[in-house]
């Protein structure tokens, strides 16, 4: 495949459109940013694109729950061309907000099966800014991360939503399974929020599906790390997240 | 209609309040709280809610939702149900309502919060911490149960929505305003105007003129004015609209001896004589070029990048923020925010900063309660709902907090200050290549406001921040912002302004409508509008209040009518609402209808001209410290040095609220978000160290690549005690010195004033007016002159005259209590992202230097905030001396350019020690100092002192050839090295006197507030 295409969704209070956008166009891709509204509009619009950014933000001002009213509206309006384009194996990625709003879709863990998953209050009951250490899953099938060659990532969190709770008496079972499947992205390496085994990411069995609460696309350019950095403009480690999903596109 | 009641329950807790239990030193006997959300609503048609719509409301991961009676745990016996007042802002219920859109369905919705609580206390003192702690009753209704009553409350069927019932009065009142002096002022008190006698007598006179009468008569207005035309002028000759301290004519005297008449001067104006003529006199005597609009608008534009141009505004809401905290900030920083959208033809806020003056947060403790006036809330609680309500505006708004400061000083009890500022970028030109810095209202453009709908919201908030607070201040002032709302009128703006949809644009803030039609029917020459048009959130209210409601996140645009239906489509599609509520005219009038019916009509000219200047006196005779109104804390007596009390001091004042890390509040900010921010609040390994100046990459933004932007701040109120002319410059030095520390660029800075003041208009009840005044008139010489010797104009500001509290204490005490005087300046500054600096130290063998003169004096600073020193000689404010301060921030910017220094860390609060002890903090390294010849007290002067124009610098020990040359002119001291080792070492050649861990001075510096 020759360049893949990407929307990027804006509007009703997300605000992360910007950077995602410029992380994707860093990925030689070609990505537009387009209103939820403008897309409601005009639906056949995801027939022409082969990827989904839901980025990070304050949807409906994380009223009734973060990304939860997001995720209704994509349900109810946007409906069969939205489950078309996952059906015809769209790639998506959620970012904090986006991935608060794929687990409320169901997306997330496996859009075939009943939800299993959710994102909780951080256990300090707080909003929170700092930058954090994870890891990827060794074992992990997402096609997200295929170049990422290290490890460990650093990245900023900024939620207040952010533990990722499994349902209730069935939290080994649904561990296992993602295990198994090698559904699990990213792992913190220590407790930030109180998420079930530090996970800060995952993906869908087919590793086309992708969400996390880290912000990989505020760390494209050294310049941008907590760390006082001399060269600026060096390629930082977020940026690889995007490179990775343009590059498997390009070679599937 | 069906009532139904829904309440959700949280599956898994989390720590939300834990800072109010008991076992955490909460000030209340609370052994456990549970915060549970209920929906109150009244739905159409619909019988029964299935699960489809119940899903609206939570989610069955986490949650539980009950329509009816559900089990309350054992433990809990008290309940608390907090409710929103009629018509206040509920957002939470705005979003429930769209949702339920989503599904087709109708309905009123209203939320709020049940606490069950686990206590102890006797009904009486949950009541206290019900009010105090979990609910405001000025915006919330709190009720409290004991849970066995609250179990019989029946809510689950028994369901009242909070509703706003106005009688419908559609009234015009005449005002007579030909009445006795004794009548005018009854008239100015009963409707909040705020206004002078004199002012109301020339309103009266314009009324009385011949020719006004017979061209109302003319038209059917009354020859009386309207009480919507009343309103309309109090609004915009408002203190708060038309800064008439500021325009007054003061006679200015300076003496010791306060009769003399020897040094008398008539100032025509502070603003003019001292704020406009400065940047006017540096552009000229220095041709700075990159000045593009200065006190024209709602924010300074200036030129620091080829593409973009930079916008920047910092407004304060100390008033609100006294009576609600959180309403007051969040609705502070969102409107200070739409200040920068409407600058320009719309500028995108790319950064905020945040700057607070609070009482300390610790005071009153139990013993002391009794010493805060009856009415004024708890430092603690203002603390933490200023805090909060950033949090959110910031946050939800997408916009980076990247500075701040937050100054603790009891004067602050009466009211906090709360300044908000942003900053903003607009394209240098539009789409057809006009300069879009400029805008102008066009006869027979539509008047479009967007935003949300008009409540009675924030009307008389103009004219109440003009007033000094009481008990009875108007609740009605308060309100709480939608961040949600403003977001998608921010998106809509951005992509209208890029398709030229619109001719000009304005906020409505203080004076609503009245002041952004008002001021655009100046570039047109009038306008028609007609106020039943505009959106209500409810019915009832009167014209003029539509008029001057505050009601948040509006704005009106000038709109060519060939545009209107492609910006409503735009509108409608990123949903925003959008009211055509008239047209701009040249007939020299604003013309208000309801309906058909004229209800007002005034004249454009002698609203923005007739204002009436104030003539004022004001007197320096010296520093006068201000009669302290609360028990002064002991300080402990220090005659003789020894170095014991060096360790024990440096413990101390690290703990100290003014010199404590921020962080644990500042980590609740978003500081990254646009993934713009390069200098970030804390920095380095530990993500500790606190940084100078917080410093943005503009190119995200569409400036050019290696193009940023540094922010900074400096204040320094409790000098204003001693001789607010220092205060002024130490402002403006801190200021500076904070982004030059960055790699800013101090040939390209500029600088934004911000005062403060305490009533400084002389009367009966404010009988030292005239000193404040003084004060002021100080603070502006001090200004003038090293703004000027450091060529960096102002280029906005803003005052807030009022900041006293007049009450009583629980024993009829009367007290006044007025704010230091307070000027805060924040400093913008070009940088090359290339080449920046931060605080802390970079590499074990760098070498430490202090740069800068050392100057004596301990008058002021944190130290003798905690120490009495015998030796009066010490007793001195450091002074300043701008021209080699000058040279060495130009010295410093060069030697950032060529990479000659790994840290570089600004002296202010607490002075040298701590500015060295903050540099180990950002990568954890240590320090081994070794000075020479220094002991006994004067170490202390050395290592304490606050004196201006001093760093704390580390050079890689390559580059120390190069630097000690570069800085050769200049005064700098080595002071010894960077070292692997995590320890604070200092020593003389003789004795040790500090070996102390980093961690152990970073647990005492890092507080929890």
């Amino acid at each position: 495949m020759s360049q893949p295409k990407f929307i990027i969704l804006s509007g009703d209070g997300i605000n992360c459109e910007n950077e995602t956008k410029l992380a994707f166009s860093n990925s030689n891709c070609e990505a537009k940013i387009v209103h939820i509204n403008e897309l409601l509009e005009n639906p056949t619009m995801l027939r022409n694109v082969q990827g989904l950014a839901l980025p990070g933000g304050f949807s409906f001002g994380d009223e009734l729950g973060s990304g939860q009213v997001l995720s209704l509206k994509i349900k109810y309006k946007l409906k069969d061309h939205f489950n078309d384009f996952i059906f015809k194996g769209g790639a998506v990625i959620g970012i904090c907000n986006g991935f608060q709003v794929l687990l409320k879709l169901g997306l997330l863990p496996d859009y075939k099966k009943e939800r299993t998953i959710s994102l909780d209050h951080n256990v300090s009951g707080k909003f929170i800014n700092r930058w954090v250490t994870i890891y990827k899953h060794p074992q992990t099938i997402c096609k997200w991360t295929v170049l990422l060659e290290d490890l460990s990532i650093n990245l900023p969190i900024r939620h207040g939503e952010g533990r990722i709770v499994y349902q209730k008496n069935l939290e080994t079972t649904i561990h296992n399974n993602l295990l198994k499947n090698g559904q699990i992205v990213f792992q913190y390496n220590e407790n930030v929020n109180g998420s079930y085994e530090n996970i800060a990411g995952i993906c869908d069995p087919t590793g086309l599906i992708f969400g996390l609460m880290p912000h990989p696309e505020a760390y494209l350019y050294e310049g941008l790390n907590h760390i006082h950095q001399k060269e600026f403009f060096k390629k930082a480690k977020g940026q690889l997240i995007f490179d990775s999903i343009v590059h498997y596109l390009k070679n599937a | 209609m069906t009532k139904k009641r829904i309440e959700v329950v949280n599956i898994y807790s989390n720590d939300k309040y834990n800072y109010l239990l008991k076992k955490n030193q909460g000030k209340f006997d609370i052994n456990a709280i549970k915060e549970i959300s209920f929906f109150k609503m009244d739905i159409d048609s619909l019988k029964e809610l299935n699960q489809n719509v119940l899903e609206i409301f939570y989610d069955s991961i986490i949650q539980e939702i009950y329509q009816k009676d559900y089990t309350i745990p054992a433990n809990y016996n008290y309940a608390v149900e907090i409710g929103f007042r009629p018509g206040v802002t509920d957002n939470l219920a705005k979003t429930t309502i769209e949702a339920l859109h989503l599904m087709g369905i109708k309905a009123k919705v209203s939320t709020g919060k049940i606490f069950f609580i686990e206590s102890t206390m006797t009904i009486k003192f949950m009541q206290q911490f019900a009010r105090e702690m979990l609910g405001n009753e000025l915006v919330e209704t709190i009720v409290l149960h004991n849970i066995i009553e609250f179990k019989n409350t029946n809510r689950f069927s028994n369901i009242h929505l909070p509703e706003v019932k106005l009688e419908a009065k559609f009234e015009i009142n005449e005002i007579n305003l030909n009445v006795s002096d004794e009548q005018l002022n009854k008239i100015n008190q009963d409707r909040c105007l705020a206004l002078t006698l004199k002012e109301l007598k020339s309103l009266r006179d314009y009324y009385n003129l011949e020719d006004v009468k017979s061209s109302r008569k003319n038209i059917g207005l009354p020859t009386n004015p309207t009480d919507l035309e009343v309103e309309v002028f109090a609004q915009t000759w408002s203190e708060h609209c038309k800064h008439k301290i500021f325009a007054a004519e003061i006679e200015y005297y300076e003496s010791d001896d306060a009769k003399s008449t020897d040094n008398y001067v008539l100032i025509d104006s502070l603003y003019k004589t001292y704020i406009k003529k400065l940047t006017q006199a540096l552009a000229k005597d220095n041709n700075i070029d990159w000045l593009v609009s200065v006190f024209d608008d709602n924010a300074g534009i200036v030129r620091f990048d080829d593409n973009i141009d930079l916008c920047i505004k910092v407004e304060t809401h100390n008033s609100p923020s006294a009576l609600d905290p959180f309403g007051g900030s969040i609705t502070g920083i969102l409107g200070v925010n739409r200040d920068i959208l409407g600058c320009g033809m719309g500028a995108k806020p790319i950064a905020n900063t945040d700057i607070f003056c609070f009482c300390e947060p610790t005071w009153p403790d139990q013993n002391s309660l009794a010493e805060l006036p009856v009415g004024l809330k708890h430092p603690s609680q203002i603390l933490r709902g200023v805090h909060k309500g950033i949090e959110e505006g910031g946050n939800k708004s997408g916009i980076p907090t990247i500075n701040g400061a937050i100054y603790f000083d009891r004067s602050f009890a009466g009211k906090p200050l709360v300044f908000c500022g942003t900053v903003g970028v607009l394209p240098q030109k539009l789409s057809d290549y006009t300069p879009s810095f400029q805008k102008k209202a066009k006869v027979h453009d539509r008047i479009i406001m967007i935003g949300g709908d008009i409540g009675a919201d924030g009307i008389h908030g103009a004219t109440m921040s003009s007033l000094e607070l009481n008990e009875n201040s108007p609740a009605t002032a308060v309100q709480i912002g939608d961040p949600l709302t403003q977001k998608r009128m921010l998106d809509f703006i951005m992509v209208a302004r890029d398709q030229q949809l619109f001719n000009a644009i304005t906020d409505n803030g203080a004076g609503g409508l009245s002041s952004s039609v008002g001021e655009m029917a100046t570039q047109s020459g009038g306008a028609i509008i007609d106020l039943a048009r505009c959106p209500v959130k409810y019915p009832g209210l009167s014209p003029y209040e539509l008029l001057i409601s505050e009601s948040q996140e509006r704005m009106t645009l000038s709109v060519s009518p060939g545009q209107l239906e492609k910006i409503k489509k735009l509108a409608d599609r990123y949903g925003v609402i959008l009211t055509d509520i008239g047209e701009f005219s040249d007939s020299g009038y604003l013309v208000v209808f309801y309906n058909s019916e004229l209800v007002g009509q005034i004249n454009i000219n002698f609203l923005h001209h007739g204002l009436p200047r104030l003539s004022l006196k004001a007197k320096w005779s010296g520093p006068q410290l201000d009669k302290s109104w609360s028990t002064p804390s002991n300080k402990e007596y220090i005659e003789n040095f020894d170095k014991n009390h060096l360790l024990a001091s440096l413990k101390l004042l690290l703990q100290r609220s003014n010199i404590a890390s921020k962080q644990s509040l500042v980590k609740h900010y978003d500081h990254e978000v646009q993934a713009a921010t390069h200098i970030k609040p804390f920095m380095g390994q530990t993500q500790n160290g606190p940084s100078n100046s917080g410093v943005i990459w503009l190119y995200p933004h569409g400036g050019s690549a290696d193009n940023g932007i540094a922010i900074s701040c400096g204040l320094n109120p409790r000098l204003s005690q001693y001789d607010p002319y220092l205060m002024a410059q130490y402002a403006v030095d801190e200021a500076l010195r904070n982004v030059v520390a960055c790699g800013g660029d101090p040939e390209k800075t500029c600088l934004l004033d911000n005062f403060c003041w305490p009533d400084p208009v002389e009367s009966l009840k404010n009988p030292d007016g005239e000193y404040k005044l003084g004060q002021l008139v100080r603070t502006c010489q001090g200004l003038y002159d090293i703004c000027y010797e450091y060529k960096t104009p102002l280029v906005s500001g803003k005052d807030s005259m009022k900041n006293d509290f007049r009450g009583k204490t629980v024993d009829g005490k009367e007290v006044c209590i007025s704010i230091l005087p307070t000027l805060l300046v924040t400093a913008m500054s070009k940088v090359n992202i290339n080449h920046t600096c931060t605080s802390g130290f970079k590499q074990a063998g760098d070498v430490i230097y202090v740069v800068g003169n050392n100057t004596s004096g301990l008058l002021g600073s944190e130290y003798l905030e905690e120490y009495d020193l015998i030796n009066k000689k010490y007793l001195v404010i450091p002074p300043i001396s701008l021209e080699s301060n000058l040279k060495l921030y130009k010295t410093i910017y060069k030697a950032i350019n060529q990479n000659l220094l790994a840290s570089c860390h600004d002296i202010s609060d607490g002075g040298m020690l701590i500015s060295l002890v903050e540099s180990m903090f950002e990568n954890n390294l240590g320090a081994h100092l070794n000075i020479f010849g220094w002991e006994n007290i004067d170490l202390i002067n050395l290592l304490y002192n606050e004196g201006p124009g001093r760093f704390i610098v580390s050079v890689p020990k390559v580059y120390q050839g190069d630097f000690e040359k570069q800085f050769g002119n200049l005064t700098f001291l080595k002071l010894g090295q960077v070292t692997q080792n995590a320890k604070l070492r200092f020593e003389n050649d003789n004795d040790v006197f500090i070996n102390e861990d980093i961690s152990t001075l970073a647990s005492l510096w890092k507080k929890e507030f």
